[in-house]
């Protein structure tokens, strides 16, 4: 047990040592500023409207206002009436069910900042499908293997490795979007609940515990994609070719899915399935009869076979 | 003779429908050098890497201190030290993060031992360098230092001299003389040159397709080998038909000068034959056959490369 714990030290040191893994924590540092700058500049969210005690008379006004903005120029614009109403509806959830609302937060932008994680994805893509296959580019495989420790615990302390760096990169994705957060837009309540849409219609629920949901269902995202890149790595030793396949599976698995959602047999493809939010949105699955549960099934048979066939090669195969 | 350290039984291996070694049988004793010579593509590097099993093993069994490479594999390896092939190590990381990081891998080695191995290899300087700026020499020295880390029984090191200068080699020669004699480690050091190594060995195994097909101890005297002789005698004729006369005797030329072939253990009986004859004997020169013409001769070509 001392001994994976140092393997994957050894694997951690490994990776941080290289600039190239620095400059993706640079990258991602520069996207959630990019994303504060777009939201300044396009003025895309209503940062200025804060709430006082008196919400309650404040959010009735609003919805006069938005209402009233419907009938004089609602003909000239279709639009309006549709994004009003939307307002109107939350507006009146918060009153009916007296929810005080604290208007844009840091909480907000990091629950808007959800997109940011596709550049996890990426490096976590190409950490994992360098791991295996870069020892062997390096020639040092031959001095891995070597020592008192069987290949398949040098396999597992790869894998940890690489479960450990996606979870660490998504940790620090977070706290930037925090601190950003915090700085451009303050922090009102520490946990506020907040609206959110599920498929029964709007709901409500505290703010960290959407954070952990909806950043929680990216990392499973990423996991599956880390772990096909890992298998393809360990198979085929050619860091460039699970790069790739990863990266395209991570851009066209999930409308691949959706293309051929017609057939019932589509949805035992893994993309139809990695993407577990579905079940929390009024947008659903693929097909009706798919479940949560059939999802998480299908996602772990997936999983199993991906890391028997990466222990299967890495144990058996000749190292020349 | 004590225990082997390593013992080689038996040994096949297969790729496919091609033999790449065949019935390959050789012990290794503590503190004895063994150079393991062939030509390239002889099946010097499969055998390695069967000894430390990074390939399997198609038939036969390599055994290290008592454990089987194919079933205590853990148990054999931590008795071994290897380079396999170039001293390869991750460029970006300094020597010290190199060392540190197998260290890691084998159990109770301490940042006091590392030290010592880097002594001894002599890379005090360069330690905190990071290796992608080593010399090959230098690599060649951390490649050792690695291997040493665990203080291993068995030592292999697969082509050391490889891309060294002359003094480089000295160097490595140095220390492999010093670990076997002072720490009893054995060594096998395997080469396609044979002149590389040859002052470094105990004893050496040529292979040649596979096949292990002389062993040769260096350290014991030739006397029954075959002498190439030549002699500086008056009157040339008269010596001749004398040469003729006598058994185990092969004139080899009689042109430009007179040269014969005989046991070593005959030239002075050579000698006092002629004097008896009234032959006036100004040299006897004999040519030993070096280690080089017999490896060449053995494996039946010149090895260019």
């Amino acid at each position: 047990m001392t001994k994976l714990f140092d393997l994957v030290r050894n694997e951690l040191a490994k990776i941080y040592v290289l600039k190239s893994t620095w400059v993706m924590y640079l990258f991602l540092v520069a996207l959630v500023i990019f994303s504060l700058i777009m939201n300044t500049v396009t003025d895309s969210v209503d940062s200025e409207t804060t709430y006082t005690d008196d919400w309650e008379t404040e959010l009735q006004e609003e919805n006069q206002t938005l209402m009233e903005e419907i009938e004089t120029e609602g003909e000239d614009d279709p639009f309006i009436e549709s994004t009003n109403m939307t307002l109107i509806e939350e507006n009146t959830y918060h009153l009916e069910n007296d929810i005080r609302p604290y208007g844009y937060n840091a909480g907000t932008f990091v629950l808007d900042n959800l997109f940011t994680t596709s550049l996890v994805s990426l490096f976590a893509i190409i950490i994992a499908g360098g791991i295996v296959a870069n020892e062997f580019r390096w020639g040092t495989i031959k001095q891995l293997l070597i020592r008192p420790i069987s290949r398949s615990t040098i396999l597992l302390s790869k894998y940890i490795a690489v479960l450990l760096f996606t979870l660490l990169t998504l940790l620090f994705l977070i706290a930037t979007s925090v601190i950003v957060g915090l700085i451009a837009y303050g922090l009102p309540a520490i946990n506020p609940e907040i609206i959110v849409n599920r498929p029964e219609g709007m709901a409500s629920n505290g703010m960290l515990s959407e954070i952990f949901m909806q950043y929680g269902f990216k990392v499973l995202n990423i996991i599956v994609l880390a772990t096909f890149g890992f298998m393809i790595s360990s198979i085929f030793r050619s860091s460039a070719l699970a790069i790739g396949l990863s990266m395209f599976l991570m851009f066209v698995g999930t409308t691949a899915a959706q293309a051929l959602a017609q057939y019932a047999w589509s949805k035992y493809i893994l993309f139809a399935n990695t993407d577990l939010s579905v079940y929390f949105t009024p947008y659903g699955p693929i097909r009706e009869e798919m479940t949560v549960g059939f999802s998480v099934g299908v996602i772990a048979v997936y999983m199993v076979i991906f890391i028997i066939a990466s222990w299967a090669v890495f144990t058996k195969r000749d190292v020349a | 003779m004590s225990d082997a350290t390593m013992k080689v039984i038996d040994l096949h291996k297969d790729i496919g429908r091609k033999q790449i070694i065949r019935n390959l049988n050789f012990e290794i004793h503590p503190g004895e050098v063994f150079g393991f010579i062939g030509p390239n593509g002889a099946g010097k590097t499969t055998t390695i890497r069967m000894m430390v099993g990074l390939i399997g093993i198609t038939k036969g069994d390599v055994v290290i201190k008592g454990h089987s490479i194919k079933k205590e594999y853990r148990k054999a390896i931590s008795e071994v030290g290897a380079i396999v092939e170039n001293p390869e190590m991750y460029p970006f990381m300094t020597g010290w993060q190199n060392l540190k990081h197998f260290a890691r891998m084998s159990n109770g080695i301490t940042d006091e031992r590392i030290r010592e191995v880097i002594k001894l290899v002599g890379l005090d300087k360069a330690i905190g360098t990071k290796v992608g700026k080593y010399s090959l020499g230098m690599r060649q020295r951390l490649g050792i230092a690695q291997a040493l880390l665990h203080s291993p029984s068995v030592l292999i090191l697969d082509e050391p001299t490889n891309g060294l200068d002359p003094a480089g080699i000295r160097e490595i020669r140095r220390y492999i003389r010093r670990l076997a004699v002072e720490e009893n480690v054995s060594v096998i050091v395997s080469s396609h040159l044979l002149s590389e190594i040859e002052l470094m060995c105990d004893r050496i195994g040529i292979i040649k397709n596979g096949k292990l097909i002389a062993t040769n101890d260096l350290n014991e005297e030739n006397d029954t080998d075959t002498a190439i002789v030549n002699l500086d005698v008056n009157p040339k004729e008269e010596a001749i038909k004398v040469l003729r006369t006598m058994p185990n005797i092969e004139v080899l030329e009689t042109v430009d000068r007179l040269q014969v072939q005989l046991k070593r253990d005959d030239i002075p009986h050579l000698v006092t034959t002629m004097v008896h004859r009234d032959i006036e004997v100004y040299g006897v020169n004999v040519t030993q056959t070096t280690l080089e013409d017999r490896f060449l001769e053995m494996i039946g070509e010149n090895v260019i490369d």
